[in-house]
């Protein structure tokens, strides 16, 4: 996946939103993230801290919350969840291929902490 | 001091992808998305393709390179509109740069519009570009096993080409296998085989392709 890309995008949104609340400073920008979306969490850290610098989240922490895949299954009806980092195709009950994902493709700010600098 | 946000995060593609679709729509272009490896022959199905069509359709053609245009000048040997996108080191097309192409094309005039997307298995499938379907192209030269290594291009394509089936002797590789495989990822997947240098099977995806946009 594109973690510098994302790390770009979702401090775009941090800065704006402070902003549009009238701070100066980002404290922390918390994000889910789900584990189908094939971003690599310390990829993620790694650019967002290099690319905070010099912007009003130079001091913040990114906390981030991984969100498992979740499906349901149109054939068995059963709900299912895995840990695995990636999507999945077969409903671990029945093995059919007819899945509908619940959760996983998550990917958003949920939550910031801002102050104003003393 | 907390503040709630739900933003999306990559919600400034997807705005961007949605408002390409709905001007796509009210001009009536159809829009496909195609992708592949590199030389896995999407310019070359591109010329198959418009050779096929272009006495019964309008066609126009967005390349999407990272640098250079000899893709566009071989689209524009057909006489259909093209326009060169170079991305300078992007290895995906974004909705920002189809927005941007869009305008230098005839759209009005357009009855079916190619984006051939930069040359790469994984990146690409993770962008909507404002497209009504992916299309992909698998070689048989690339082996049979691209499937299971790059699951999400076969998940989000609508159709799956099979290109360079005249080399199926001189190779082991199992056409079989790719289509297998690509099913089991993708159950609704539409696959055609075909070979851009013998014409095999173009006419039987042209002919679907005339039936899906009218």
């Amino acid at each position: 996946m594109h973690e510098a890309s994302i790390a770009t995008e979702l401090l775009n949104i941090a800065v704006q939103e402070c902003a549009k609340n009238g701070y100066s400073k980002i404290d922390s920008i918390r994000v889910i993230i789900g584990r189908a979306t094939g971003v690599m969490t310390d990829a993620l850290l790694f650019a967002f801290n290099v690319l905070k610098e010099g912007t009003p989240a130079e001091k913040a922490h990114l906390i981030i919350e991984e969100i498992p895949v979740r499906g349901v299954c149109k054939d068995c009806e059963k709900e299912f969840e895995s840990n695995e980092n990636y999507i999945i195709f077969e409903c671990p009950n029945c093995g059919s291929f007819s899945i509908n994902l619940l959760s996983g493709k998550e990917l958003n700010i949920t939550e910031m902490e801002v102050s104003n600098e003393n | 001091m907390k503040i709630k946000v739900t933003t999306k995060i990559l919600d400034a593609n997807e705005r961007i992808a949605e408002e390409n679709k709905k001007m796509f729509k009210d001009l009536g272009v159809y829009v496909i998305n195609l992708m592949s490896s590199p030389g896995a022959g999407k310019t070359s199905l591109l010329e198959k393709t418009i050779s096929a069509l272009k006495d019964k359709i309008k066609v126009g053609v967005i390349e999407g390179d990272i640098t250079g245009t000899n893709d566009a000048e071989r689209i524009d040997r057909l006489g259909v509109p093209v326009v060169q996108i170079n991305t300078e080191g992007a290895c995906h097309l974004d909705a920002n740069m189809i927005n941007d192409a869009a305008k230098e094309l005839p759209l009005k005039e357009i009855d079916l519009l190619f984006i051939e997307n930069v040359g790469n298995l994984v990146c690409p499938a993770e962008f909507k570009v404002g497209e009504d379907i992916k299309v992909m192209i698998l070689s048989l030269t690339e082996g049979d096993d691209k499937p299971l290594k790059y699951p999400l291009m076969f998940q989000e394509s609508s159709v799956l080409i099979i290109n360079k089936v005249d080399l199926k002797d001189l190779l082991d590789v199992s056409i079989d296998k790719i289509k297998k495989d690509a099913q089991f990822l993708n159950p609704k997947i539409k696959i055609f085989e075909v070979s851009c240098k013998t014409g095999q099977g173009i006419e039987e995806w042209t002919n679907w392709l005339l039936t899906n946009i009218s």
